[in-house]
């Protein structure tokens, strides 16, 4: 279907839904929903509402819309682009979203899908499909549902939700408004793929119930909604195409796109995502190994070799380079946190962090294709660690950790000295042939200019975290001049500007190197189709002149 | 019974030269046992030959009723000045425990001491509530060593068939415990927290067991003594033993030959905070993998310099190489009962919370509202602690001053 | 030189839940690992024997469990165990630490030529610490407990342990064959190798059972323990505190410092 009905909810009394007024107040004693993980500062807020369901989700909205206020919707505030920073006007905190609804096993798909509220976390969902037990469901649920509840306990496999960003605290909603993705996205691909229904609510306080595959824009990317007094909005899709590369950067816009995935990763400027439907995946057995080689040419081999030969389907590709392994040596030394991480060896020149299918009860596997690749790039399976029990996961998730934490740790120190400085991280992916290339940039660009700098991250998905470590303003002014030369060169490549972060308010001026004033345009038409008053999130991806306060 | 298999016995005397109590000898080149033997086989431990066999059948009844009398270790350190052995605390906290044990079954309590011919002022174990002092002296009995004490004790245990015997769960006190267990063939419970004289008159050994998630409750019905090691600091040492009470001193002879002793301490390290460490602490200020750096120690110990304490950690900080492990507070490490116990940085883990929620008050600092210390604190407060101490250090210096 | 590495696999006890009326464990998701001092006694196996020629010191590790317990061994084998035996069987179920020690005993009265024996100081989910020391005194031999250093002399004859104790640490010097009880030493440890990991399957895992041990079935297992369980019981929880919000430390430690003056501690 090329159009879609809105829904109503019930009428419910705005003046009952729990609300704290005044910045006084809110800042006093609420102060973190004032905040999110990038520590920007935020523009004033004068509502703080905490809604407890769908209804009154709505009377917030119709009330708010009315008064020409703003709303900037708040999950977890895990983000790291100050997507949830309120710019004056209400907060609304999804906290009390915090319940599971519905659990099915779908035939035609062969999956199981749970429904949830938009403030689970990601840590919550995956620990309760893992032990099979959703507190508080059961109480709720209809007898089909528990009946299917039944079923999944009674199922002898194990499962869990694959969007794996580093920070599992996030909020299943936050996930679909960032469209998030982890290290482990390079094989199954980023929340977009796992998003099976969704409720969203829009600034009229009327609801959309936007199922996967029923809902889908003309070839010449137009889709009608209808609200429930028969008005008929025409919603025109803008006609870029989007970059053949994990992204976060604009919205999701193709000819006969499925509508549901206009709402995913448009960082709530289209409305406020309240339940949400996803799919599970079945666990398997892998091992998980950090390789080390003498270089991070050898690095990039390895990657290649083992993304196009022989069918190794690693789940993540993670990369360190040789700074971020000095970076780590370095803070093994006198940090406690740190005991659990393993001696990285003295000449090892980068890191590949993956993980592949292994049985542990398989009298004889067969890796001697992946020894040959290893030897190739110069190294051996000697020269690695690798584990398959949960506590040795659980060590490599740590080294995963540590380099953040340790930029974090170094940067800090600097602060202290330069309070305005600040790390510098980028978010540029590009399509697998430019991989080679883009690294070359980056290296010769970082070398010339003479900063210190880490890179690491999702080198699978041609996806490097590299962060500039400024040791004075000095440094910032430069790494800032040549964070925009990366991402122009991004985009010239084919990638994006954002491949997981998203855009909020601090990536804004990157999108114009990714999209011309036209396609932005385009943009902020659709964002006022659905929202006139640009009531949602203000100031995250798009700025509009006289918007609501 | 005592068996000797006649065809691989080569007549070497060892047994003879070793048993306690001159109940073997070698006759016509093959050793027999003699009727003053106590079964606790000191021989068949340096028998090269593997020739003798103890067997100990399940004691019946009528045999357990034999057994009488609760037996304690008098585990010594050495005195400040070196010139005699002081029992240790857990010694006195054992004799509090025997003596509402006795209460219930009539027992005398006798305390076994070893001496390597020092001193050993006896006069605290009487008036913390012994009838009588089992003693044995001899040169090779300090430092301690496995071996020798593996012999005296089973030696000196056997002969007296008291009905149960408790040492302190100390690293000596549980290398020792099970050897003697072993040589005895006796049911041994490591580690107690609560003991309890059942109706049928048997000794309930509880202790925790999974990290100290479970509490688990044992008997020995088939053996005697019952035995068992007992955590320090747990019972209370009483506060009103009886000064100038008097009991018997038995000098127990035991031949120790120099041959038994098979290991030998070559150096001796002392680490950690002189005068009684942490188990005897009144307040401990304890720290955890919440902190960032071993420089956030140094508040720490400020804060329990202001307030008359003692530092303490937990046990990834031991691990990391901050603090030795004689400062380890947790189920692996020791267990302490100050009046006051200041967490900071400490998760709450259970393994560590065993180790400490004995103490008189807890107080808890964590930035994570959801930590499970918070659960068994007294106070706790939910904050960053490297603004919290500083600011209790500040606000303690001045209430001082004010007072 | 042949050193014998006893190791037990365990529940991994951080993830255990207590019911807490009726005591019984809950084992979901708890998953089976070797147990950590074990490691450690590994790691100073493998220490001991990287400090000499190659071939010159042979790692055997020794499991008494039921048949999944093979898993701990192969960890064992991937660290760098040369070969294994597990030791299983019904009869043993129920055995208390005295029962095992002599299971244990009689299974290595059969193997050549032990000069070490490494076993960790407790294990996790009994905490008794008593296996080692009673193992020792069966066989007859010397024991070091609480060891988290390992030298041997230049005869080979003798082990210098470095020990842990109340007042810190003493260096104790063994006869062997002797045993060792190993709590942690490093800071940092050792992690597997892929290379090591697929090679650990190659290694022998033979298994024995109680036909091989010569010992009556009623020294054994349940009927062969000396010690009985009676009870098994959550610990008492104690009543949540007072929690006081540390985002203003200042008010927060005068708050605190009240509480510590009316109880005398200030």
């Amino acid at each position: 279907m090329n159009e879609i009905t809105c829904q109503a909810l019930p009428e419910v009394d705005f003046a009952s839904v729990r609300r704290i007024d005044g910045l006084d107040e809110i800042s006093a004693n609420y102060a973190p929903y004032l905040a999110d993980e990038s520590k920007l500062a935020h523009q004033g807020a004068d509502y703080l509402f905490f809604p407890t369901n769908e209804a009154e989700l709505a009377a917030i909205m119709r009330e708010m819309n009315k008064r020409g206020a703003n709303v900037t919707i708040s999950g977890a505030r895990t983000g790291l682009v100050g997507g949830c920073v309120p710019a004056g006007g209400a907060v609304v905190a999804m906290d009390r979203f915090d319940k599971t609804m519905d659990i099915r096993w779908d035939d035609e798909t062969n999956e199981w899908r749970v429904t949830a509220e938009a403030a689970v976390t990601l840590k919550d969902l995956n620990d309760w499909a893992n032990k099979k037990n959703f507190p508080g469901l059961q109480a709720r649920a209809s007898d089909e549902t528990l009946a299917q509840l039944e079923q999944y306990k009674n199922d002898p496999r194990s499962f869990f939700y694959p969007p794996d960003p580093t920070e599992m605290s996030a909020s299943l909603g936050g996930t679909v408004a960032t469209n998030a993705s982890g290290a482990a996205s390079y094989k199954y691909k980023d929340t977009r793929n796992w998003i099976r229904r969704l409720h969203v609510i829009l600034a009229s306080g009327e609801m959309l119930d936007i199922p996967r595959g029923k809902y889908f824009a003309t070839d010449e990317r137009k889709f009608t909604i209808i609200d429930t007094a028969g008005n008929r909005t025409t919603l025109n899709l803008p006609g870029y195409d989007m970059p053949k590369t994990k992204n976060t950067a604009g919205f999701f816009a193709a000819p006969g796109m499925d509508m549901i995935d206009l709402f995913i990763g448009s960082e709530g400027l289209f409305g406020v995502v309240s339940q949400i439907e996803v799919a599970l995946d079945q666990m398997h057995d892998g091992i998980s190994v950090v390789q080390f080689l003498p270089s991070d040419t050898a690095a990039l081999d390895f990657v290649v070799a083992l993304r196009e030969e022989a069918d190794f389907a690693p789940d993540f590709l993670e990369f360190y380079d040789g700074n971020a392994l000095a970076l780590l040596r370095a803070k093994q030394i006198d940090n406690p946190k740190f005991i659990d991480m393993p001696p990285i060896p003295a000449d090892a020149g980068a890191a590949i962090f993956y993980d592949i299918g292994f049985n542990p009860d398989d009298p004889d596997p067969d890796f001697s294709k992946l020894k040959e690749v290893t030897a190739r790039c110069g190294s051996s399976l000697a020269n690695t660690w690798a584990g398959y029990e949960r506590r040795d996961l659980a060590r490599f998730r740590h080294f995963r950790h540590a380099l953040p934490e340790s930029v974090n740790a170094v940067i800090g120190e600097r602060k202290k000295t330069y309070p305005g400085l600040h790390k510098l991280g980028t978010d540029l992916a590009v399509p697998n042939k430019a991989l080679r290339e883009i690294w070359g940039f980056y290296r010769s660009k970082l070398d010339t200019a003479g900063l210190e700098w880490v890179a690491f991250g999702h080198i699978g998905d041609n996806h490097f975290h590299v962060n500039i470590l400024p040791k004075d303003m000095d440094d910032l002014a430069k790494g800032l001049a040549i964070y925009v030369d990366f991402a122009k060169k991004a985009v010239e490549l084919g990638g994006t500007v954002s491949a997981e972060h998203g855009v909020g308010k601090m990536k804004k001026k990157f999108l114009s190197v990714m999209y011309t004033p036209e396609q932005m345009d385009e943009m902020k038409a659709l964002k006022l189709a659905l929202d006139p008053k640009a009531m949602f999130n203000p100031g995250d991806i798009l700025d509009f002149e006289g918007a609501a306060r | 019974m005592l068996l000797i298999d006649t065809n691989t016995c080569s007549g070497c005397r060892l047994c003879e030269k070793n048993c306690p109590f001159a109940a073997m000898l070698i006759v016509d080149e093959i050793a027999v046992v003699q009727d003053n033997c106590t079964l606790c086989g000191a021989c068949a431990n340096v028998c090269g030959e593997h020739s003798i066999t103890i067997e100990r059948a399940a004691a019946s009844p009528e045999e357990l009723a034999k057994y009488k009398g609760i037996f304690i270790w008098a585990e010594c350190d050495e005195s400040a000045d070196g010139e005699s052995l002081v029992p240790k605390k857990v010694t006195l906290e054992l004799l509090a425990e025997a003596g509402r044990l006795a209460g219930k079954t009539g027992e005398e309590i006798k305390v076994l001491v070893l001496s390597d011919g020092r001193p050993v002022d006896t006069n605290p174990l009487f008036a913390h509530g012994a009838s009588g002092v089992i003693r044995f002296v001899n040169k090779l009995l300090w430092p301690y060593s496995t071996d020798a004490y593996t012999t005296v004790i089973s030696a000196m245990v056997a002969a007296k068939k008291p009905s149960i015997f408790l040492l302190g769960a100390t690293p000596d006190g549980r290398d020792l415990g099970p050897r003697v267990a072993a040589r005895l063939k006796l049911g041994l419970t490591a580690d107690c927290t609560q003991l309890e004289i059942n109706e049928e008159g048997q000794l309930i050994q509880t202790r925790p067991a999974f990290g100290g998630n479970i509490m688990a409750s044992i008997v020995t019905p088939f053996s005697r003594p019952q035995m068992a090691t007992v955590r320090p600091n747990v019972f209370a040492v009483s506060e009103t033993p009886e000064t100038g009470r008097k009991g018997d001193i038995e000098d127990f002879d035991v031949a120790l030959q120099r041959g038994v002793v098979r290991t030998k301490i070559l150096e001796v390290e002392k680490v950690g905070t002189a005068g009684g460490g942490i188990d005897n602490a009144e307040v401990i200020v304890a720290a955890g993998q919440g902190l960032n750096s071993p420089d956030d120690l140094d508040m720490l110990r400020e804060l329990a310099d202001e307030l008359g304490g003692t530092l303490a950690g937990s046990r990834p900080l031991v691990e990391a190489g901050w603090i030795p492990h004689t400062l380890q507070v947790g189920q692996s490490g020791i267990t302490v009962s100050p009046k006051l116990y200041i967490a900071v940085g400490i998760s709450g883990a259970v393994q560590h919370v065993v180790g400490m929620n004995g103490s008189g008050s807890i107080i808890a600092v964590n930035n994570d509202p959801e930590a499970p210390i918070f659960k068994v604190a007294d106070v706790g407060i939910v904050g960053d602690a490297a603004e919290v101490i500083p600011a209790l250090i500040k606000e303690i210096r001045e209430a001082k001053k004010a007072a | 030189m042949k050193i014998l590495v006893c190791a037990k696999q365990v529940p991994e006890v951080t993830n255990v839940q207590v019911d807490p009326e009726t005591g019984t464990l809950n084992r979901d998701g708890v998953a089976s690992i070797l147990n950590p001092f074990c490691e450690y006694a590994m790691d100073l196996a493998l220490e001991m024997k990287e400090a000499e020629p190659e071939g010159e010191v042979e790692i055997v590790v020794l499991s008494m469990g039921p048949p999944q317990a093979r898993a701990a061994l192969l960890r064992c084998l991937e660290m760098g165990g040369d070969s294994a035996i597990l030791v299983t069987d019904r009869k043993f179920a129920g055995a208390d630490t005295w029962a095992t020690a002599l299971t244990i005993c009689k299974i290595i009265e059969k193997l050549d030529g032990v000069d070490l024996i490494l076993v960790g100081k407790h294990a996790i989910d009994g905490d008794t610490a008593q296996t080692g020391p009673m193992l020792a005194e069966l066989l007859s031999i010397p024991q070091i407990t609480y060891g988290v250093g390992l030298e041997m002399d230049e005869k080979k004859k003798r082990v210098r342990v470095r020990r842990e104790n109340e007042g810190g640490f003493e260096k104790v010097q063994m006869r062997l064959p002797g045993l060792v009880s190993v709590s942690k030493g490093a800071a940092s440890r050792r992690v597997c190798s892929f290379e090591s990991i697929l090679g650990a399957r190659a290694k022998d895992i033979s298994v024995m059972t109680a036909d091989d041990l010569g010992l009556d079935e009623a020294e054994l297992g349940l009927q062969g323990s000396l010690t009985q369980v009676v009870k098994v019981f959550p610990p008492i929880s104690k009543e949540a505190g007072r929690i006081v919000n540390g985002t203003d430390a200042n008010a927060a430690a005068h708050e605190v410092v009240g509480i510590l003056k009316e109880k005398h501690f200030v």
